[in-house]
């Protein structure tokens, strides 16, 4: 059998507006959204441009929007009059493809990591929160920042919760030694309205586990 | 055309390419690193996070143990000099890669917390493991790429070597997101670019960028690759829905002690499966269905039942859920809850998952080509004929250590080639857009993968492997013959065509050095010669590039 889906089509080299551009595929009953835009590609456009990885939900390289949701492709089942565009709020590369450079530009920009550690002696005691683990479980497909109604790559693309996730892993880590707290605030952090938007796929609750460990009892937070 | 000088360029971004990295700048080289993703997201990511430390000496294990489980489960490919750098050096790997940001199991008092099953063909428990999977390793990669001054280029995809008197000078690359070319040039190349599981697609469960670049660069440049026929099989893949083909679903550690592999007819084909080799139950389940025994999606079942009905059924499901948790949402969502409950069989199929072969070199990570190291899956002779469970990830930072220090010494020595030696091979980059052939590097890419599976996969004969030969000699000849969209900003089909070279080298080392193995030996399994050969000693099968082509010798296996 076969279904019809539009795939926003984008290329900012060649200046314009996005188009929607209409598909028939095949489909069985658990075609994935991945595998659809692979058939596309490698059976009627050649020039579509979409990212992919594991294919099992684990790398994060291929969250997309599907019907205004963000979704991990290859764990998405395709459906008739489906609407596949890129993540909301990225700058687009071409087509499905999000420039992804920035995030690794903020690593550096926010010190983003542990001071070096030098020699060190066995065994030593390293305590890891339950929270601390489940922050580490990121995979990065960057939907957060998608779904931030405040995020705006533009004027500050580190401004937003894939950015907080990691100040948090930091905030948590036994060896860190930056007041994570203070980068956040003075971020523009306290500024986050509390509307628990940030979704995240994979069910890390970023309000809990990151915004209110660095915001705390920050005075201007509801 | 874009240019940068260094010291030590590093290819690829895994843990070995990234501990490589840090490695060279710490010992005080200016690096940089061209990655085909973004940094981070090589196998390492979709790791289990499972690795092996140092043996645990108060609990009677020794290095001399760890180093013996290693070459018998290898079946004695093994170079054993790698072999001892890797047990020797666990700790250290294992420290500093915690010093990159990451925290291993310790318990309470910090101690390094082992695992209480170890995975097949251990006899004691080396390995730790990790908060989460591979991406929770992967975040400290970043984190400590981000605390160097390493030149990063991310979506970077390199043709080919650059070469000066025989020796390698850097690389030719592609900066996959705006499509221009790049000279990398430098005095030590380290080649850190993964194995080549994808070979396999969509049998495999490895990362798509992981398609042999490592031993094609390796191959052109005049480096020699040992072991090729070796490739792994994790003996339990998912086989269906077709999304999911290819997804692992474990090792023979997950069986229990109680599960068993069943064929269509219900009948019993393995037990005991817990201590094996993945080479050896990948072996069972490749000849049952040679035998007919297959299920109607291609694979056997693997029935976990038995371990929930014996008396130490709840703590098989307390360990399981916790060691490979992660990985049974695949399961489920391939089989449904019962399935990742263990309540029924899965379907099961071997999937290529790691290349034990790769490029020869020493114990720094020293190929034969002056200024070319390897580290991780692209240095081949650390596992032999079979790795075991939880050794890779210490291979990557044991020998990506080894190699940055190497790599970062030895550039002291050497000068910086100029850019012309980069014109040619520039030049070849530019003339992909438009090119106006009759073959989609894609259709090639396929052809390539679907004969790999069928004619030098988990089981292979004489006459299937020359066949192979003639039709990877015809999709070379094919692969001259491109047609490419008239684009440059991220196109896919000019990163296809890139690799495409890389694949056709690398699947023809695997099948020339598979028919040169005239036995059975570790992951590879010859129909026609079901054993091994015990008339002459155990013999490594080297490979390298002749012209256009592969030729092969053997030398004797061991010191």
């Amino acid at each position: 059998m076969s279904i019809h889906i539009s795939i926003r089509r984008y290329d900012p080299g060649k200046g314009g507006e996005p188009v929607w551009v209409d598909y028939e595929v095949p489909a069985h009953e658990r075609t994935t959204v991945l595998e659809t835009l692979t058939n596309i590609y490698e059976n009627q456009d050649p020039t579509l441009a979409f990212r992919f990885g594991c294919r099992f939900d684990k790398c994060g390289l291929c969250a997309v929007e599907v019907n205004g949701k963000p979704r991990m492709a290859c764990y998405t089942d395709v459906k008739e009059g489906m609407k596949i565009g890129p993540l909301a709020g990225m700058p687009v590369v071409r087509d499905l493809v999000i420039d992804r450079a920035s995030f690794f530009e903020a690593l550096r920009e926010l010190e983003l990591y542990i001071p070096e550690q030098g020699e060190r002696s066995e065994p030593r005691v390293m305590e890891q929160s339950e929270a601390h683990k489940k922050l580490l479980s990121c995979v990065e497909c960057l939907a957060c920042n998608a779904t931030c109604p405040a995020y705006d790559f533009e004027k500050n693309p580190l401004l937003g919760p894939y950015v907080v996730v990691k100040l948090a892993q930091l905030h948590l880590d036994p060896r860190n030694e930056i007041d994570r707290r203070k980068q956040a605030r003075d971020l523009g952090l306290g500024d986050c309205g509390g509307c628990k938007k940030c979704y995240c796929i994979h069910g890390i609750n970023i309000r809990k586990l990151a915004v209110e460990p660095l915001v705390g009892d920050w005075p201007g937070q509801a | 055309m874009e240019v940068r000088k260094t010291d030590v360029l590093v290819i690829g971004s895994g843990g070995a390419g990234v501990m490589a990295a840090v490695e060279a700048e710490r010992a005080g080289a200016s690096v940089v690193v061209a990655s085909k993703e973004p940094l981070g997201y090589g196998d390492t990511r979709i790791a289990l996070g499972v690795m092996s430390t140092s043996p645990d000496t108060a609990a009677g294990d020794s290095e001399e143990d760890f180093v013996e489980d290693m070459i018998r489960g290898g079946e004695y490919l093994n170079d054993p000099k790698l072999v001892r750098a890797l047990a020797g050096d666990a700790m250290d790997a294992t420290l500093t890669f915690e010093g990159f940001g990451h925290i291993f199991s310790r318990d309470a008092e910090g101690v390094l917390t082992r695992m209480a099953v170890p995975p097949g063909g251990h006899r004691a428990s080396r390995a730790v493991s990790s908060p989460w999977l591979g991406v929770s390793m992967c975040h400290a990669m970043r984190a400590a790429v981000a605390r160097s001054r390493i030149e990063v280029l991310e979506e970077t995809v390199c043709s080919e070597l650059l070469m000066r008197d025989g020796g390698v000078v850097g690389a030719a690359a592609l900066r996959m997101m705006s499509g221009e070319p790049a000279a990398l040039l430098a005095k030590s190349t380290v080649v850190a670019a993964g194995g080549g599981g994808t070979l396999y697609y969509p049998h495999t469960d490895c990362m798509p960028a992981v398609v042999g670049d490592s031993f094609g660069l390796g191959l052109k440049a005049g480096a020699e690759l040992v072991d090729m026929e070796q490739v792994q099989f994790l003996p339990f893949g998912i086989t269906h829905p077709p999304a999911l083909l290819g997804i692992p679903c474990g090792e023979p550690s997950m069986a229990g002690p109680f599960g068993r592999l069943l064929n269509n007819k219900g009948e019993v084909v393995l037990e005991n499966i817990m201590p094996m080799t993945r080479a050896q139950v990948a072996r069972v389940i490749v000849e049952e269905i040679q035998k007919g025994g297959a299920t109607e999606h291609g694979g056997l079942l693997l029935d976990l039942t038995p371990n929930l009905d014996s008396p130490d059924g709840e703590f098989f499901v307390m360990m399981l859920k916790k060691f490979a948790g992660p990985f049974l949402d695949g399961v489920g969502k391939a089989y449904g809850k019962e399935a990742s409950d263990f309540k029924v069989p899965w379907d099961v199929l071997p999937t290529a998952h790691y290349n034990m072969g790769g490029i020869k070199s020493d114990a720094s990570c020293r190929s034969r080509v002056a200024g070319l190291y390897a580290c991780g899956q692209a240095q081949g002779g650390v596992m032999g004929g079979n790795r075991l469970g939880s050794t890779s990830l210490t291979e990557i930072f044991v020998f990506g250590k080894r190699a940055g220090r190497a790599a970062a010494r030895e550039a002291a020595g050497r000068t910086s080639p100029d850019e012309t030696v980069a014109g040619e091979a520039i030049d070849r980059l530019r003339s992909f857009p438009g090119s106006n052939g009759n073959h989609r590097p894609i259709e090639l890419k396929r052809r390539l993968q679907t004969l790999m599976w069928e004619k030098v996969g988990p089981l292979r004969d004489g006459e299937g492997l020359k066949q192979a030969l003639e039709e990877i000699e015809s999709i070379r000849k094919e692969a001259r013959d491109l047609r490419i969209t008239d684009f440059c900003r991220c196109n896919q089909e000019i990163t296809d065509a890139i690799e495409l070279p890389h694949m056709i080298a690398a699947a023809e080392a695997i099948a020339i050095s598979a028919l040169e193995r005239r036995e059975s030996r570790g992951a590879h399994v010859r129909a026609d010669f079901p054993e091994h050969d015990t008339e002459k000693p155990v013999q490594n099968v080297l490979v390298e590039m002749a012209g256009d082509a592969c030729r092969t010798r053997c030398m004797e296996a061991g010191e």
